[in-house]
């Protein structure tokens, strides 16, 4: 493994790396965080950030080919569902919890 | 350090050991999502750590398809990923509506 496939190499494992610590940090986020709205903005972090890097570090190991046609729709489609996914799971939160106006506080009255 | 590369098994190529490792810390992170989901004294913590584990399973897949040299899983993480947005907005759907309606039965 000598010149540009050893630059790829390292490429790929740059990349790799930060997905892996990003999901890292998402893990140790969610639970250190004590209201749930806060562990979902730790989550929303994985499903973005560590995703994408990991699937661009592993597009630059294969190669030009169909693999990374795929991956990269795997990312677009990512892109679109995990904003709805966090929102979702937002509303899902703010209506059933019963004491939401307790601990959040309302400036318009 | 001898006992992690026992775990690793066949270390011929730098890239074997990239993907294999990337996979072992990927199966930690599942079971720390898995005691997540145990915990959450709410419902959405619940089905907040199994959209997470859905997004690492499609990252676990990915690599899997890279260290196999097989294509088509990558087939498999497309639906993968389609299905768990589909049971994240079918399963908070279903729950508001319940919430909705015992509230409307306790008036």
């Amino acid at each position: 493994m000598t010149g540009l496939e050893l630059i790829r190499f390292i490429l790929g494992c740059l990349f790799l790396g930060i997905g892996v610590i990003t999901y890292a940090i998402e893990i140790i986020g969610v639970f250190k965080q004590k209201v749930a709205l806060n562990r979902m903005h730790a989550a929303g972090m994985g499903d973005t950030l560590g995703l994408s890097s990991s699937l661009i570090g592993l597009m630059i190991l294969s190669g030009l080919n169909l693999n990374t046609v795929k991956m990269i729709f795997i990312i677009v489609f990512l892109w679109f569902t995990s904003p709805v996914c966090t929102h979702l799971l937002a509303q899902l939160e703010v209506t059933t919890d019963e004491e939401f106006d307790s601990y959040c506080e309302d400036k318009t009255k | 350090m001898k006992r992690v590369i026992e775990l690793i098994g066949d270390v011929s190529t730098p890239y074997l050991v990239l993907y294999k490792s990337v996979l072992i810390l990927l199966a930690l992170f599942l079971i720390f999502c898995l005691v997540r989901a145990i915990l959450g004294p709410r419902p959405a913590d619940r089905l907040l750590a199994v959209n997470m584990m859905g997004s690492i399973t499609m990252v676990i897949i990915a690599t899997l398809s890279m260290l196999l040299g097989e294509g088509y899983l990558l087939d498999i993480c497309l639906i993968y990923a389609a299905m768990s947005f589909l049971a994240v907005v079918i399963f908070t759907k279903v729950y508001i509506g319940v919430y909705k309606e015992e509230k409307e039965e306790e008036k």
